[in-house]
């Protein structure tokens, strides 16, 4: 095993100079690796994405506590993210386990999963080993932040009637500091949560969306044609959201009474966080379960204004609100403006909205032809990820029903339900790749959370979705290196160290390709912190210029960057700056 | 031939009692009998001057003499027998056509009766006797337009012939008429008095003319009237019928201790105090009738929805499972019941009523409906499309079976189904604008998944369904809404405006107006569109869920 000082010698920018021979030969060894049985037939060779699970040696069961009772809390769950937790430079995977309710036991004890990745394309479990095995409630999500700035990511898990930070002590252990810190959230249902800057003193803040009031002393009771099922969310009062302010000592302070937060109830569920409006402040975009979703605009000084109505993202044309669960945020048509994507419910189509400096929103849901996708489906975890690197946001959506008796009343859709793997034609108009997305998008699931990474660190983005009461499923990408790309590795240094909001300007000859450092996205998920640019056609020996503009408002220029490999980026300190925050 | 009537057949008439009717009550009967008799009296009474020569019209005259006298002494089959025999000796005679003609009105045989008479006044057409009596036929068959001409001949030839003006009257009112209606029966003020029935007439033309004041006084009149109390519940039930409830409820309290038959006073005063909201009194009444020993289906019934107006949920099921327990046989009971489930949002029981009246009555297409119509609500819809299906095999020429049938097709995902079960139905009922915002509802959201022609065909059916039936907001609401959503501001604000002043209840047209007026710069009308969606949106969840008991569906 590597020692950590030398993962930290490679992670610097002068041991990719002199050592990058030795790197392709590593390469070239990984992929040779994963040369193993059934993974390089024809049939893989040409599907976009592998289902590598058992290959990888993840054997891990989610426990929802399925129970004759049908808790709602039993169809929500699980996290997952991608982290380098150790430091070493491969990104390692983090999932959530649920847990027990009053009549769903398990004969074993429910874990989490911490899959340390051995460079291989094997991982190993070393949740127990971390200290981040168990939790003391039922477990939901996960947010990845370095919220204490040390260069070790930490964690915050969501869950009810609690939820939990894990700071990482560097030496591939985690300390539970929940209490010290006051992050507790207790009593509430938490799902999803992000971390951000919101008063851009450099530290990372963390917003948490709280859903509904739930107990497991007062089970509700709904049937179909005399079958137990679960309940619609409606039977359910939502709650406000949390947000808690970094103090820089370890500790957090509620400020969701100072910041308007607890006004803000509804079934929240997924948060993205980014800089909707490019004032350079980030923003929240929320998606909320059957109520509004929250499009909460930072005015600065730690206060908020939900523009959703405004700008037509909080219901649908018809005025209904929509079963809101993941969401994300990315340039999607290529006007250097983030646009954002919220998952719903069968019937409701996943929402496709275009970003712009004036309001309202265009909806793009039907001319992107996302509606007619999702039509029979519900959807989860969602990420945009470019997974050709032809330089546009492509989409992933992991989907499944939450009652089992659904195909008793309807013959279009199922219980379980396939993946949707849509490529962005760079307008904002979708193809279904189902037929060379790969086996796994022809397979039914009842996926939950989506995290996406580059676990084997060839420039192309895989992915991880949970399953409910299953083992997840981890998919290699194989077609991102059909076009050259460039990687970012940012480090903050007067921003957060993490560079969350901070943007990433790629100017090609013909084009520019604008990219985030979001909090948050998808569904109870964190996503690999790196940034992988695809280039399409447009290589070139090198990549003219990069501009970022990091969380402080420092902006940066780069030039002259090699294709192909990733870049460690250091925000420089303010002489070398050439703009502020608005 | 100027009016012809035997003088024997006249004594016949005034001794039997003239004219039958298919009309439900005796005070009816004996009203036409009356009039038959005024008629009667009215008549100039001479002999037919007919006698015959010949053998065949002796005997003829015979058996009609016979036949005259069967009548008198009322063997009515007899003598219909005899005064057949007479018509076909001598087919020609109006008399004894007329004759006949009068015994079979006496029979019942309103029908034959009024041929009968037909043919008399082909070979006597200026005989105003024959033809009052067809005229009073042709109103007891409703056939109120022919009755009229009848009538308007008899009093073109006499203008003071008061009979014929108060039947005139009356048809009128049947027909609608309430001008004419009460300007004639005023120049017969006394005769109008005379009969409970002219006096309901009367006060219905009145209350349909806006003149509360005249009806009510009209009504009075009952009060002294020789019918007593038959005839005082007569008044009351016209104006309870004409939603004037406190005449109503003042003239049956009037005879509350004179009135034969104390359950059905007590159950009319109970509706009119029901339909005045005066839920609270209905009730107690009910339970009175009840307490003293009047139990009746449908004063279970109707104390049922007293409950239910008095959100006394469980109470009202218990009610109506009671009238259902006194007259099983009685599909409505069933029907009512499930549907004070629905409004309760007790789903799953309103299922198993609405399961148990399609056991009960296995060939009623509208218990099936009513199974369907609960399943879409539970999100059931393929057993919704099994038992639509079911109801349109009973009874494919209803509308609602067809229109159920595709609603539950396209609420199971089997949109090609409702998409043909849709074209069927728009020709089969061209004139239902139903069919075309529903199907235009659907071809809207095939429009959402990629069919481009769809949402020109939906927009061409919300068009038409507006020719059918301007007053439809939720055809203005979607016109404006697809305006808006392919930048027709202007429109959009005319639909959604017009949707909202045809019901000012349905959020979705606040919503809409809310975003029309934010793309029109109106930032105050699109707050205040947005507080009324919102105020709306609450009530409308307050209602469906209190307490969140059995039955919230799933998605």
């Amino acid at each position: 095993m590597v020692s950590l000082q030398t993962d930290r010698l490679m992670k610097s920018k002068w041991f990719y100079r002199s050592c990058q021979p030795l790197l392709l030969l590593t390469a070239v060894m990984i992929s040779l690796t994963f040369s193993m049985p059934g993974s390089t037939d024809s049939s893989t060779k040409n599907e976009i994405f592998t289902d590598i699970t058992p290959q990888a040696g993840i054997n891990w069961q989610h426990f929802g506590g399925e129970s004759a009772d049908r808790f709602l809390i039993e169809t929500m769950g699980g996290g997952a993210a991608f982290l380098d937790f150790d430091g070493d430079g491969l990104q390692d995977i983090f999932l959530v386990n649920g847990g027990e309710t009053p009549h769903g036991k398990s004969t074993t004890a429910i874990r989490n999963a911490l899959y340390r990745n051995l460079g291989n394309g094997k991982f190993e479990n070393v949740a127990a080993e971390a200290g981040v095995d168990r939790l003391p409630f039922y477990g939901m999500g996960v947010a990845v932040g370095d919220y204490d700035n040390d260069g070790f990511p930490d964690l915050f898990i969501t869950g009810f009637p609690a939820s939990a930070l894990y700071h990482n002590n560097g030496n591939g252990t985690f300390t539970e500091v929940t209490e010290r810190a006051g992050v507790k959230n207790g009593g509430k249902w938490a799902a999803g949560a992000a971390w951000f800057d919101y008063d851009g003193d450099g530290l990372l803040d963390l917003v948490v969306t709280n859903y509904v009031q739930f107990s497991f002393d007062t089970p509700k009771r709904c049937e179909v044609n005399g079958t137990r099922t679960y309940c619609e969310q409606k039977a359910y009062q939502g709650m406000p959201l949390t947000l808690y302010h970094n103090n820089g000592n370890g500790t957090f302070t509620d400020v969701s009474a100072q910041s308007g937060f607890d006004k803000l109830s509804g079934r929240a569920l997924g948060v993205v966080a980014i800089d909707a409006n490019d004032d350079g402040w980030t923003d929240l975009l929320i998606a909320r379960d059957a109520s509004p979703n929250l499009l909460l605009i930072n005015r600065g000084k730690g206060k908020f204004e939900d523009v959703a109505l405004e700008a037509e993202v909080a219901y649908d044309p018809g005025g209904l609100a929509k079963a809101g669960m993941g969401v994300d945020a990315a340039d999607v048509n290529g006007d250097g403006l983030p646009d954002f994507i919220v998952t719903n419910f069968n019937d409701q189509y996943d929402s496709l909205f275009f970003g712009s400096h004036s309001v309202p929103f265009e909806d793009r849901t039907v001319n992107s032809r996302l509606a007619e996708y999702s039509k029979s489906y519900v959807g989860w975890g969602t990420h945009f990820m470019d997974y050709d690197n032809d330089g546009n946001q492509d989409l992933v959506i992991v989907n499944g029903h939450i009652n089992q008796v659904i195909e008793m009343t309807r013959s279009d859709v199922k219980y379980k339900e396939p993946p949707l793997l849509l490529r962005n034609n760079g307008k904002g108009v979708f193809q279904n790749m189902r037929e060379q997305a790969g086996v796994a998008f022809n397979s039914n699931y009842s996926a939950r959370g989506l995290a996406v990474g580059d676990f084997d660190n060839d420039g192309d983005l895989d992915v991880v979705f949970t399953c409910l009461n299953a083992t997840p499923v981890l998919l290699r990408n194989n077609v991102g290196q059909d076009h050259p790309w460039i990687g970012f590795e940012l480090q903050g240094t007067k921003s957060n160290r993490d560079a969350i909001g901070a943007k990433i300007t790629v100017s090609l000859a013909n084009r520019k390709l604008v990219r985030w450092i979001t909090g948050g996205g998808s569904y109870l998920a964190s996503h690999d912190k790196r940034v992988i640019v695809g280039l399409g056609g447009d290589s070139g020996a090198t990549v003219a210029i990069v501009e970022i503009r990091w969380p402080s408002g420092t902006v940066q220029r780069l030039s002259n960057l090699r294709p192909n490999q990733y870049h460690d980026v250091v925000e420089p300190a303010a002489a070398n700056a050439t703009g502020r925050r608005k | 031939m100027g009016d012809a009537a035997l003088p024997r057949s006249c004594t016949i008439r005034i001794g039997v009692g003239g004219l039958s009717i298919f009309f439900a009550n005796d005070r009816v009967i004996i009203f036409l009998v009356r009039l038959c008799t005024l008629l009667l009296f009215s008549t100039t009474l001479h002999g037919s001057g007919q006698s015959t020569t010949s053998d065949r019209n002796t005997q003829a005259e015979v058996h009609a003499n016979n036949g005259l006298d069967l009548a008198q002494s009322g063997n009515l089959s007899a003598a219909e027998l005899e005064l057949r025999k007479a018509v076909e000796l001598a087919p020609t005679n109006p008399a004894f056509l007329s004759d006949l003609g009068t015994v079979l009105g006496m029979e019942k045989k309103l029908e034959e009766s009024t041929n009968t008479f037909q043919r008399a006044l082909k070979l006597d057409s200026n005989n105003s006797t024959v033809r009052r009596y067809l005229a009073a036929n042709l109103w007891q068959l409703h056939q109120y337009v022919e009755a009229k001409k009848n009538l308007e001949i008899l009093v073109r030839q006499d203008s003071a012939d008061k009979p014929a003006l108060l039947l005139l009257g009356m048809v009128s009112e049947n027909m609608k008429d309430y001008a004419s209606a009460a300007r004639i029966l005023a120049t017969v003020p006394a005769l109008v008095r005379e009969q409970p029935e002219s006096i309901a007439a009367l006060a219905r033309s009145y209350y349909h003319l806006g003149n509360r004041e005249k009806a009510r006084a009209t009504l009075e009149q009952l009060q002294t009237h020789p019918a007593g109390p038959k005839g005082v519940f007569l008044g009351a039930e016209i104006a309870d019928g004409m939603q004037d409830y406190a005449t109503a409820e003042k003239l049956l309290i009037s005879i509350k201790t004179t009135f034969p038959d104390r359950s059905t006073l007590g159950y009319s005063l109970a509706s009119v105090e029901y339909h005045a909201r005066q839920f609270d009194d209905s009730r107690q009444t009910l339970l009175d009738l009840i307490s003293s020993g009047y139990q009746s289906s449908k004063i279970y019934r109707l104390l049922g929805w007293c409950y239910q107006e008095q959100h006394q949920p469980a109470q009202a099921a218990q009610a109506f499972e009671q009238a259902i327990a006194l007259e099983p046989t009685q599909e409505s009971n069933y029907a009512d019941l499930s549907k004070i489930l629905i409004a309760n949002r007790s789903l799953p029981a309103a299922l198993a009523v609405a399961k148990r009246t399609a056991q009960a009555f296995p060939h009623s297409a509208g218990a099936f409906l009513l199974q369907g119509l609960v399943e879409l609500k539970v999100g059931q819809f393929t057993d919704a499309v099994e038992s639509y299906t079911h109801a349109f095999q009973l009874d494919s020429a209803n509308p609602d079976a067809s229109l159920g049938l595709a609603e539950a097709q396209f609420a199971a995902g089997m949109s090609k189904d409702a998409t043909q079960t849709f074209e069927a139905s728009t020709k089969q009922f061209p004139r239902d604008a139903r069919f075309k915002l529903q199907y235009a509802l659907i071809l809207l959201k095939a429009a959402e998944t990629g069919n481009a022609t769809a949402e020109a065909h939906a927009e061409e059916l919300l068009k038409s369904a507006l020719i059918i039936n301007h007053s439809l907001p939720e055809v203005h609401y979607h016109l404006g809404n697809l305006a808006l959503k392919n930048g027709r501001t202007t429109e959009a604000l005319t639909y959604l405006e017009t949707a909202a002043k045809l019901d000012p209840r349905i959020p979705e047209t606040h919503f809409a107006l809310a975003r029309v007026y934010r793309r029109l710069g109106r930032k105050e009308a699109a707050s205040r569109e947005m507080e009324i969606y919102q105020n709306l949106q609450k009530v409308e969840s307050e209602a469906k869920s209190p307490n969140m008991p059995d039955g919230v569906s799933p998605n």
